[in-house]
């Protein structure tokens, strides 16, 4: 049954994400609760309080994360632990607990008693270091404080910067884990993040089968975005591709300014649409926060309708012609059906020719404009569909490359994205053969037509491989 | 108020058109609400028309759709009544007797039968056909002109917006559907008519044609148009008598002798005119518009459940909600603006004491003699020292002190504890903290890392405290 506030069962594994200030540990959570609201800074103490992350499914939750603030006064603690001694090990956890009844409310562990309680709440306990720079002696305090818990733990070593310190951390950090591995938040693939999740699930028996449910749950809710980014894409496509826009004009012909007046209108309202379908791109990623980041949208410096949007991202011209050719086969292959196969094919040949010329003549004239004449005097300046043969492909490779980048990129990063860093070209991504699928639906847009539904599902196939190949 | 197996209606699906454009729901609302509602899930339609209803109260008030449907209503209402009326006044003018020429039956069954036979064909044609077959098609229908010549007037400009809510094969249902409700109420006003002239006046009828068609003929004729009835109503088929006495030429100026002697035997036409009329005007009429009314209501459906919107409320419906997020929300941490203040940018090369926090006494040594420092007083605190130990370097320590820390390890509140120590030291005139890199960088530490000890140094706020930026 569902419920909206927090489970009533309180049997699901938490795990406290703990450590040093400064070492990741918000990444670490940002990245596996896919959560870029998480606020993640490079002066100690940005997480002040414990949060808790939970996946919840239908409101029930599978497993807990907790972002804690770093250890601030570790020696205190410790001294404070210490000074209870001798303490037999099963009872070590009751000092912990002592600890945390004693100094409730005492300013100077605050920190401490936020990242202590979830521990000693049952939570398991996952200790962060940053493996690119060296071991310090002064972290055996935290890790001795942490033995004191006697929680199951494991260690994470994150690389955040270039140098390499592993196999010190290592010799460390095993005298005090039973499990020590490496996960980098930023660069954190879906796969990185399962495997992850996987090593979490060893280490209490009883938390196996519910990180195992929790591992098929994201898998299911990976492909289902998957699913919706094509869908949204596809969607994207024939709105665009299938835009029609009219407006009442005074004269009998449209004036220069009418005309340009409603190219720009149309090349806008075009614009409008892949901004939208960007912002869906991002919410289904979970990425609500890009927008707050300025230059982000690098889309936004390469124009939808400029060349070095169609050089990056739209076919060359002989993959063009090939293009053109082939939609235009499609137009004479209707004919030689309907002649029965009796032009010997003549209609293919003579439409593919035909298509590919225009492929090559057509790369500046993206939509014909048309005055539509009415029987009461009225005349109506008509914009569209989309007659280019390159924009569906640069649309589609813009979408695609937009697409994979969102879905690519950890919850974890707070920068830009570096275009030039990606390679990217729509020709590499989608084959000859993936075109012919696509251009099925495309001719059919060019003329105003509705697409057949089993072209459509050809199309969403194509693109969905394509898009997947970009993960 | 919802009920179970409720229709959808124009209404309903304007408002759910209305309703999508303005509301769509978040992925946890549409789950919770499903799984609130777990026994209609699996009728798509239900579930939808129960969310419609739920969230009625978000449709704006001033709602276009809700005045274009009541235009689009008025407009019906006022096709309907004129072709009731329409019907009547056609009965009227067919079944006129003057008293000299009687009434050809002949034009009424062409008005009440092969008429409306014929528009029938013509529906079922343009139904079965492509959109260009109806678009070709419709023209013959006095409906399409009706709506032509209205869509002139004023409310031209709301029809079109009208009528872009619509599908083009659900417009075509539509349309189909209204032109058989119409044509049935014109020929109720024609069946009203007949019976009305039957009651109030004595008229005669007769049959007469240019075609060389005999009276045996002709009663074949009539017999098997009126085979459907024939058997219950056997008086409602005239005989072979009463076709031989109606037979009427055209060149006879006023009745003949004959039919004046049957007067009373040919008004027995009007059974038969009335059951055509019945029969072929309006049972099999109402019969089409069932069955266009059925084809509207299933398009009806099917656009319903293809609006857009509709696929993503019916995913999340059906779609566990995974959520990752905090229930709680971040406190954010206010951050001190980083300045020049408490900056040095040289490093003296004798200090009265160093120390070095997190250090070991060998470190100190290698850097102190990387960076040519000297200093007769070298401590190490911090790390596995005790807090008795690193007090009583503070107490110790003596006119510029030169603090090592490691660039890249945060300043934690046990480092500002035991600086605090220090700067109570009165003995004590200046202190410099000196972050440094890592062995592998030559100590060099990065602007990031010198920027938040900077931070928290100027956090302290003291004269005494110095960060080395060199």
């Amino acid at each position: 049954m569902y419920r909206k506030e927090e489970s009533l069962n309180n049997e699901y594994p938490k795990f406290a994400v703990v450590g040093h200030p400064n070492k990741g540990k918000s990444s670490i959570v940002s990245s596996l609760a896919l959560d870029d609201s998480v606020q993640i800074g490079d002066t100690p103490g940005t997480t002040q309080v414990k949060r808790g992350f939970p996946l919840k499914v239908d409101g029930k939750i599978i497993y807990e994360l907790f972002d804690t603030p770093g250890f601030q006064r570790a020696r205190r603690v410790l001294s404070w632990l210490n000074e209870q001694a001798p303490v037999s090990a099963d009872k070590k956890g009751d000092v912990v607990r002592a600890f945390i009844a004693t100094h409730r409310g005492d300013e100077r562990f605050i920190d401490e008693i936020e990242l202590l309680e979830p521990i000693m709440n049952g939570a398991g306990i996952i200790y962060v270091v940053d493996a690119s720079k060296p071991y310090g002696s002064e972290y055996e305090t935290e890790m001795e404080i942490l033995r004191w818990c006697g929680q199951p733990s494991m260690a994470i070593l994150n690389l955040i910067g270039e140098e390499n310190y592993t196999e010190q951390w290592k010799n460390a950090l095993g005298h005090y884990f039973r499990m020590v591995r490496t996960f980098n938040p930023i660069k954190a693939t879906f796969r990185d993040h399962i495997e992850l999740l996987d090593s979490m699930s060893q280490l209490k028996e009883e938390w196996t089968k519910p990180i195992k449910v929790a591992i098929k749950v994201l898998e299911d809710l990976q492909q289902q975005k998957v699913e919706q980014t094509v869908d949204s894409i596809v969607s994207n496509m024939l709105k665009t591709l299938s835009y029609v826009h009219r407006q009442k004009i005074v004269g009998e012909s449209a004036t220069d300014k009418e005309e340009e007046k409603l190219k720009l209108f149309y090349r806008q309202k075009i614009i409008k649409f892949e901004k939208e379908q960007e912002k869906n791109i991002e919410s289904i990623w979970n990425h609500r926060s890009i927008e707050k980041v300025e230059n982000m949208l690098v889309l936004d410096n390469v124009g939808l309708f400029s060349k070095e949007s169609a050089s990056i991202f739209g076919l060359s011209q002989q993959q063009l012609i090939i293009t053109g050719a082939s939609a235009g086969a499609m137009g004479g292959l209707g004919i030689d059906l309907l002649l029965g196969g009796g032009s010997l094919f003549l209609g293919s040949i003579i439409g593919g020719a035909v298509g590919g010329v225009g492929a090559m003549m057509g790369f500046d004239n993206l939509y014909e404009v048309k005055v539509l004449g009415q029987s009461i005097g009225k005349r109506e300046l008509s914009v569209g569909p989309m007659k280019n043969l390159n924009f569906p492909y640069i649309l589609l490779g813009r979408s695609l490359y937009h697409a994979s980048v969102i879905a690519k990129r950890s919850h974890a990063m707070r920068g830009d994205i570096d275009l030039e860093q990606e390679e990217f070209l729509t020709e590499q991504i989608i084959n000859s053969d993936m075109r012919k699928t696509l251009e099925k639906v495309h001719v059919s847009l060019r003329k105003g037509d509705e697409p057949k539904e089993e072209d459509l599902k050809a199309y969403k196939k194509v693109l969905k491989e394509s898009f997947l190949g970009l993960l | 108020m919802y009920k179970k197996n409720s229709k959808i209606s124009i209404k309903s699906y304007l408002n759910f058109s209305e309703l999508l454009n303005e509301y769509r729901g978040t992925h946890e609302e549409n789950r919770l609400f499903a799984l609130k509602h777990e026994a209609s899930l699996p009728n798509p339609k239900q579930i939808l028309l129960i969310w419609m209803e739920k969230n009625s109260f978000r449709i704006s008030k001033k709602s276009e759709t809700k005045t274009l449907l009541q235009k689009f209503s008025i407009l019906s209402n006022f096709v309907g009544l004129f072709s009731l009326i329409f019907g009547f006044l056609a009965g009227l003018g067919l079944l006129s007797y003057s008293g000299h020429a009687p009434v050809n039956v002949i034009y009424y069954l062409l008005f009440a039968m092969v008429i409306p036979s014929l528009s029938m064909i013509i529906s079922m044609v343009s139904l079965l056909g492509s959109g260009t077959v109806f678009n070709a098609l419709s023209l013959f229908f006095p409906l399409h002109w009706i709506e032509t010549i209205l869509n002139f007037f004023s409310f031209r400009d709301k029809i079109d917006t009208f009528n872009t809510l619509f599908s083009d094969e659900l417009k075509k249902w539509m349309f189909m559907s209204r032109l058989q409700l119409f044509s049935l109420l014109f020929s109720i006003g024609l069946l009203f008519a007949l019976l009305v002239i039957v009651v109030s006046k004595d008229i005669a009828f007769s049959w007469s044609t240019t075609l060389n068609v005999t009276d045996i003929g002709f009663f074949k004729l009539l017999a098997s148009i009126g085979f459907p009835w024939g058997h219950i109503l056997p008086s409602a088929i005239p005989s072979v008598e009463l076709i031989e006495m109606s037979h009427y030429y055209r060149l006879g100026e006023n009745l003949n002798t004959h039919m004046i002697q049957n007067a009373d035997k040919l008004g027995a036409w009007w059974k038969y005119l009335a059951m055509v009329t019945l029969f072929y005007a309006i049972f099999l009429r109402f019969l089409l518009w069932l069955a266009t009314h059925y084809g509207f209501q299933k398009q009806l459906e099917k656009d319903f459940l293809e609006l857009d919107g509709v696929e993503k409320l019916l995913r999340e419906f059906n779609t566990p909600f995974v959520s990752t997020k905090s229930p709680k929300e971040e406190k954010h941490l206010e951050i001190v603006k980083e300045s020049d203040e408490q900056v040095a940018h040289d490093v003296a090369k004798i200090y009265k004491s160093i120390i070095g926090w997190n250090f070991s006494n060998d470190e100190i040594l290698l850097l102190n003699d990387a960076k040519s420092i000297s200093s007769s007083n070298i401590s190490i605190v911090g790390g596995s020292n005790s807090f008795l130990d690193d007090q009583k370097v503070a107490k110790e320590a003596k006119d510029e002190v030169l603090l090592y820390v490691k660039s890249w390890e945060p300043p934690t509140m046990d480092f500002v504890d035991f600086l605090e120590d220090l700067l109570a030291n009165d003995n004590i005139r200046e202190i410099q903290v000196y972050p440094l890199g890592t062995v592998g960088r030559n100590y060099e530490s990065d602007e990031r890392e010198i920027a938040i000890w900077k931070r928290k140094i100027q956090g302290l706020k003291s004269k005494k405290v110095w960060v080395i930026d060199v």
